[in-house]
């Protein structure tokens, strides 16, 4: 509690007049807020605050810091609900919002802007609306984005509140309304073109640009919170004011190409705010002229095609607009023209100034229609785009009043731009004279005061004072500048240009003088003045049907539209319009734009008490006088003030019109005094709007300041940089100079070189001549060297025929002498041989006389000797032929031997070989025979031991047994046979070779046992050794028996047969004997005895073995014949054959 | 001698065919000197005296068989054979009714065999006789090795059979007689058994070992597919019915 006393004590304080109180509780204020963190600290001093509307705790509340932000948003909010506080507390909040504090953004979340939003759908009182949308407005750049949200809720505002302002035109109070929701569509279109337009702003389309984004951009890139992250509020603010077409609002600050180019070519009226009643109060007659122009220009050049309907104003309307006009303007085109409208709203910016200077010239130019002056048709096409001064040209018409001009005019526009010129160069010159007409920027406070002092309205007096302090400041800071300080935005930039401009052309045209001109004190301004243009424009058909008129009449209806469009009361407009434009149909909002800026009444007023002054200056001039004494003009104005204000009364919707109480010192009554109030109160708000806006500006100002001084230093630094640019262009001048002098010097030693060269070309031709003559000569010498060198060698080959012809001559030369040697030397010989044949023909002479005379004795004893030595040589040489002939023989002989020896040698090879053969079939024949005899052997064995069995039986048995013998005896008997023949075999064979041995008388034959056995069986004849020899192998008991005695006798008796059978052995032997002569009868024909003697030893060397074969040979002879007798006398023809063959045998040996 | 440095080239051939020698004349006459079962010498001009040999005494024997009544016309031709035989080795029992000797009985089936090639009784029996004279004399001693030599070259040939007999026991109980004593009589064709005794009477009687090896190899897999001795034995002494 003591703390709330405490608070109570303290916020009692913070209103102490003392400074130092207040700044100290301030500061214990600001202490507590950023201790304390409580909302009842700020909820006191809300409370506080719309109690008493204490400043300094709105101080201390609107740099609230951020703990403390929702406290007090939550209280505003509180007390937005409550109809009775809820316009101080709006004005609280927008003291708060203005200042930006640093939580701004915390605004689109709090509670406080859908309550706002929905006090502002709900209310109904004007103050209220219009602050809050002030606030509204205020607020809406700050929130670009987030604000996006409630979107719907302020189109629906917008709309409620024009469509409020149409239902209930007659309201005082509502134009103040009319602003801030125009300010508020073009924030709309903005921030969110395409769903603005597609909400259906578009009756006041034309106050804007078109926005690029309309073609560009979509409803969703527009909620885009991309979009305003980055830009400030003052950035979003001027981003508004960039599409604006409103005066007020509208900034060319690098705006869009068309805009940027008319801000360059009137730099000083592009950033005009004329619209806005602030502005104007302040402006110059400059300013406040030129305004309408630029705005009007402003929208012909924007809106090229909507010219009618731009043109809203009434006036407009019912002017015929010359076709020329169109076809220029037809290439401009308006963002209302793509919308597709046809009934052409009126931005309420525009109108008034249209209004109040119907005559201007665009509309002049352009149709000029509007005014009643009709300057229209005839004044010169408007050529905007190519002229920089094209404001002189338009203000032309009314300073070019003469006739022969207006002529010149009709005829074409060009000569009248030039004229334009000199008028307007004419016209700059009267300005500065003119005290009152045209007044300089420096001159304005002063002017205004003067204004001031007499205007009488004690409402506006204060806030007049004020404005003109705050102007006063801001002229004498940029009363000194060339560079204005000011953003292009401000319209005090323009002003000081345009002043200065105009001092420049004033003194520009000083030079001519000023007899051309009748109005000297022509300013800008006095182009719209009634008389001149009127008496000018005479002529031309006036649309607004006065053109009849006297030109005093015109004036006076002049004045009269000027005067009543000029103030702002409605109730005058609709019979202006109505005398003026009948045929124009207002749009829905017309009448809201014309009244939405209502204040501006004391400053028209202001402005219209120029206008008097100087028509009547004009007048006065006209008249011839040259001037008005002051005291007149102060009349005048006085007078000028009472009627306007009487007529701002009139515009009042006062309840009592009692003319008294203002200027002559009478109370007011109370309704007044409230609806004044309320007005005082809206535009102190409209004032905190424009100021915070300003505050923007200056922002950005200082901003583009710092961009400014950045170009100038980069200026400088350009300029430093030419310098040094230049400084080098200088050294590249010496550089140049000296080079240019190095290239004399090249050129000229070049030319020397030339010349040389030349001269050393000329010698080397020269030379190179020589040289082919040299050449040539060589050439021709080389020829003839070669043609010597062939006749060399030819000489030589000739030389060489000539040496081989001399040396075959020389060799037939030696031949010759030769021979000729050899014949001589035979010759000599011959000679010799002569000499001798001579000499021996004398020696033979001498001989045979010798000869002859030694002849008889010695002859026969040499022949004797002769013959005998003759004899005994042949007889020698017969002797050894003789022997050569034995040798030979001896020698044939040998050969002949010898190849008998060879041939002996083959002979008993093959002797041999068939020797070998004969033994080999003879062995054949003997296994044969063996085997044969063996298995006859085998026979008898088994017939013996048949016999032998069959005996046993015999015994058995008696009386068979001796048939049995019988039997047996026959069987033996051809068995003895058989075994005679062998033994006979044998015996003769032995016997044979003992005969053999015996005759050869050498050796003994190699089988003594058999010749022994022969010998033995011979001499005892014993029947054992025949058996022995019979059967060797049988066992003798066997042979023992009764038979053996026959066995005996049967031998015995075929012994009788041996020697037949020896006997025959000689035919054996003789085959072997004729076998062997036959071989050697073959073989060798002619044999010696020597020969015989060898065979004879060679058959004795095989005798042996012979014997043994022809011991075979007789036994199978034997066998053979066996059965066949044997021949007779075998003895005596063995022993023959025995003999042959000794004696064969001998023959050989 | 002093040819052997310059060899004739063909020597290499010639000794391909066996001869020795470069000259072929010598080699032939080497090789034809080479009786075969002796019947008939080499020498031409002696062959008709001794073939009248042969015949009488195949004559002789004969009649000497009839007179002691061993034989008769009854009697068939190839006892008749063997009964000759018998009687020129000295061993004709003395009564024809004894029974026969396991060569006696290896004789008469070279002697059916033979039977059937040769057509003159005489020329037959003295190559039965000289055939068997051979198999009893100059193979006498290699004969015998002969199953051992079948065995070894069975091994070489195929280790399966050989060791599939030995299972059996069949190796011992294989029918050698037949294959070495009789040398296939009646057990081959008469074609076959005339080119293996061709060899056989060249002397090789190692060609007895390689038939009967063939013989296994050729009849293999009925031979495994056997497992007794008797029938192995069996299947075996039949091939030529087969």
């Amino acid at each position: 509690m003591a703390q709330q006393a405490n608070v109570g004590e303290l916020l009692s304080m913070l209103d102490s007049p003392m400074l130092n109180v207040r700044d100290d509780v301030t500061a214990v204020f600001k202490e507590n807020l950023n201790s304390d963190r409580g909302p009842m600290l700020v909820n006191t001093l809300v409370d506080y605050y719309l109690e008493t509307n204490s400043q300094p705790v709105l101080h201390i509340l609107t740099t609230l810091q951020e703990p403390h932000d929702k406290h007090l948003l939550d209280r505003i909010n509180e007390y937005v609900g409550k109809a009775t506080t809820r316009l101080s507390i709006l004005s609280l909040l927008g003291h708060v919002i203005r200042l930006q504090p640093s939580w701004k953004h915390k605004l689109s979340q709090a509670p406080l802007l859908p309550s706002l939003l929905k006090c502002l759908k709900m209310d109904t009182n004007v103050v209220v609306l219009t602050t809050g949308v002030l606030v509204l407005i205020t607020m809406l750049p700050m929130i670009p984005q987030s604000g996006k949200q409630h979107l719907l809720d302020f189109f629906d505002i917008f709309g409620r509140l024009s469509s409020w302002c149409l239902k209930k035109p007659g309201t005082g109070l509502l134009i103040y309304l009319l602003g801030p929701v125009s300010i508020m569509f073009s924030r709309f279109i903005c921030v969110v073109t395409c769903i603005s337009t597609s909400f259906l702003f578009i009756p006041m389309m034309e106050h804007v640009r078109i926005h690029p984004e309309l073609v560009t951009g979509s409803k969703d890139h527009e909620l885009d919170p991309r979009r305003w992250k980055r830009l400030e509020t003052h950035d979003v603010v001027i981003e508004c004011a960039k599409i604006s077409l409103d005066p007020t609002e509208a900034s060319y600050e690098d705006g869009y190409s068309v805009s940027h180019q008319i801000s360059a070519r009137f730099p000083h009226r592009s950033a005009e705010v004329t619209a806005s009643p602030y502005v104007d109060t302040q402006n110059s007659y400059g300013s406040a002229t030129s305004t309408p122009y630029s705005t009007s220009r402003l929208t012909l050049l924007n809106t090229p095609g909507q010219l009618p309907q731009t043109l809203s104003s009434p006036s407009t309307r019912l002017i015929t607009e010359p076709p020329q006009v169109w076809c220029q303007l037809a290439t401009l085109w308006s963002p209302s023209m793509v919308c597709g409208m046809t009934t052409p709203p009126t931005s309420p910016g525009n109108v008034p100034p249209d209004l109040s200077h119907p005559y201007s010239k665009v509309f002049g130019t352009t149709g000029g229609k509007g005014t009643p002056l009709g300057t229209p048709a005839t004044s010169p096409p408007p050529a905007p785009l190519c002229h920089s001064d094209d404001y002189v040209h338009i203000s032309l018409p009314q300073a070019a009043a003469t006739p022969p001009r207006k002529e010149e005019r009709m005829d074409s526009a060009r000569p009248c731009l030039h004229r334009q010129h000199h008028l307007l160069n004419d016209r700059g010159l009267e300005e500065p004279p003119g005290s009152k007409g045209s007044v300089t920027l420096s001159d304005l406070p002063g002017f205004l005061g003067d204004l001031a002092s007499e205007e009488d309205s004690i409402e506006k007096d204060k806030e007049e004072a004020a404005i003109s302090r705050e102007l006063s400041e801001i002229t004498t800071a940029e009363a000194e500048p060339v560079v204005p300080r000011g953003g292009f935005d401000s319209p005090f930039y323009r002003d000081s240009l345009s002043g200065s401009q105009r001092k420049t052309h004033s003194a520009a045209s000083s030079a001519q003088g000023t007899s051309v001109n009748p109005e000297p004190l022509h300013s800008s301004l006095d182009k719209l003045g009634p008389d001149t243009p009127k008496q000018a424009f005479t002529p031309i058909d006036l649309p607004c049907g006065g053109a009849d008129e006297s030109p005093a009449g015109d004036r006076e209806c002049q004045t009269s539209v000027e005067t009543s469009i000029l103030t702002p009361s409605p109730c005058k407009i609709p019979p202006q319009r109505r005398g003026g434009f009948g045929s124009g149909q207002p749009p829905p909002y017309d009448h809201l734009f014309e009244v939405a800026l209502p204040k501006t009444a004391h400053h028209f007023i202001i402005r219209k008490t120029e206008e008097l002054l100087k028509k009547a200056k004009g007048n006065t001039e006209e008249d011839g006088v040259p001037s008005t004494s002051p005291m007149e003009v102060l009349d005048r104005l006085i007078q000028q003030g009472a009627d306007a204000h009487s007529k701002e009364l009139n515009k009042l919707p006062l309840p009592s019109k009692s003319v008294d109480w203002t200027h002559f010192g009478g109370s007011p009554p109370s309704d007044e005094i409230r609806t004044l109030r309320d007005q005082l109160l809206l535009l102190h708000n409209q004032l905190l709007y424009e100021r915070f806006k300003r505050q923007q500006h200056a922002l950005r100002n200082r901003r583009l300041l710092r961009k400014v001084i950045k170009a100038a230093a980069l200026e400088e630094h350009n300029a430093a940089m030419k310098d040094q640019l230049k400084l080098q262009e200088k050294d590249i001048q010496m550089w140049k100079v000296s080079l240019q002098k190095e290239q004399a010097r090249y050129s000229q030693l070049q030319e020397q070189r030339d010349t040389m060269v030349t001269k050393l070309h000329s010698q080397i031709r020269q030379l190179q001549h020589d040289r082919e003559e040299f050449y040539n000569q060589s050439q021709e010498l080389q020829t003839k060297l070669e043609d010597c060198r062939n006749m060399i060698t030819e000489l030589r080959l000739e030389l060489k025929k000539a040496n081989n012809k001399v040396c075959h001559t020389e060799l037939l030369l030696s031949q010759v002498s030769q021979k000729l040697s050899n014949s001589e030397s035979v010759q000599q010989q011959m000679e010799f041989l002569n000499r001798q044949l001579l000499v021996l023909g004398e020696v033979n002479e001498l001989y045979l006389e010798q000869l002859q005379n030694k002849h008889s004795d010695t002859t026969k004893e040499v022949e004797m000797m002769k013959a005998a030595y003759r004899k005994e040589l042949e007889k020698n040489r017969s002797q050894v032929l003789q022997q050569t002939q034995r040798l030979d023989t001896s020698q044939k002989r040998i050969l002949e031997l010898e190849s008998h020896l060879a041939k002996k040698d083959h002979l008993l090879l093959e002797q041999k070989k068939y020797l070998e053969d004969v033994k080999l079939q003879a062995r054949g024949q003997l296994q044969a025979a063996e085997s044969r005899y063996e298995a006859q052997k085998r026979i008898t064995q088994v017939f013996e031991l048949e016999i032998l069995d069959l005996y046993g039986r015999l015994e058995k048995d008696g009386l068979l047994k001796k048939l049995e013998e019988e039997k047996a005896e026959a069987a033996e008997a051809a068995e003895e046979r058989l075994d005679c023949c062998n033994d006979g075999c044998s015996d003769s064979m032995v016997g044979h070779n003992e005969e053999a041995s015996g005759r050869n008388g050498e050796t003994k034959t190699p089988r003594p046992s058999s010749t022994r056995g022969s010998s033995g069986s011979r001499g005892a004849g014993g029947s054992s050794s025949s058996s022995e020899l019979s059967t060797p192998e049988k066992p003798p008991n066997q042979r023992a028996g009764p038979f053996s005695s026959r066995w005996e006798t049967t031998v015995g008796e075929s012994s009788a047969s041996i020697p037949t059978t020896v006997g025959s052995l000689p035919s054996s032997k003789s085959f072997l004997g004729m076998k062997a002569r036959e071989l050697f009868r073959n073989k060798s024909e002619s044999q010696c005895d020597e020969d015989g003697m060898v065979i004879s030893s060679l058959s004795e060397s095989i005798k042996p073995e012979l014997g043994k074969d022809l011991g075979v040979e007789a036994k199978t002879s034997l066998n053979l014949d066996g059965p066949h007798p044997s021949p007779p006398n075998p003895d005596s023809v063995g022993q023959l054959h025995i003999m042959d063959y000794n004696e064969t045998h001998h023959e050989y040996s | 001698m002093t040819e052997d440095s310059q060899r004739n080239f063909r020597s290499v051939y010639y000794e391909k065919v066996g001869f020795r020698g470069v000259e072929e004349k010598k080699s032939l006459e080497i090789l034809l000197k080479d009786d075969r079962l002796g019947i008939l010498p080499p020498h031409h001009e002696s062959h008709a005296k001794v073939m009248m040999y042969r015949k009488e005494q195949y004559s002789d024997v004969l009649h000497a068989l009839k007179v002691i009544r061993f034989v008769s016309d009854a009697t068939p031709q190839v006892e008749v054979y063997l009964r000759m035989y018998q009687l020129e080795s000295g061993k004709l029992p003395r009564n024809s009714s004894f029974p026969l000797e396991p060569e006696d009985e290896a004789f008469l089936a070279i002697a059916k065999a033979m039977e059937e090639m040769v057509e003159d009784s005489v020329d037959c029996y003295w190559i039965i006789r000289c055939f068997v004279n051979q198999l009893n004399t100059k193979y006498r001693d290699s004969l015998p090795q002969l199953p051992k030599a079948f065995e070894q070259y069975l091994n070489l040939e195929d280790s399966r059979l050989l060791t599939h007999l030995k299972m059996c026991s069949a190796v011992s109980k294989l029918p050698y007689d037949l294959w070495f004593k009789r040398c296939f009589a009646g057990c081959l064709p008469e074609s076959s058994l005339q080119r293996v005794w061709d060899k056989v009477v060249s002397g090789s009687c190692k060609i007895l070992v390689f038939v009967a090896v063939e013989i296994l190899l050729t009849f293999k897999i009925k031979v495994m597919a056997l497992n007794n001795t008797e029938k192995i034995t069996k299947f075996l002494e039949n091939v030529s019915v087969l």
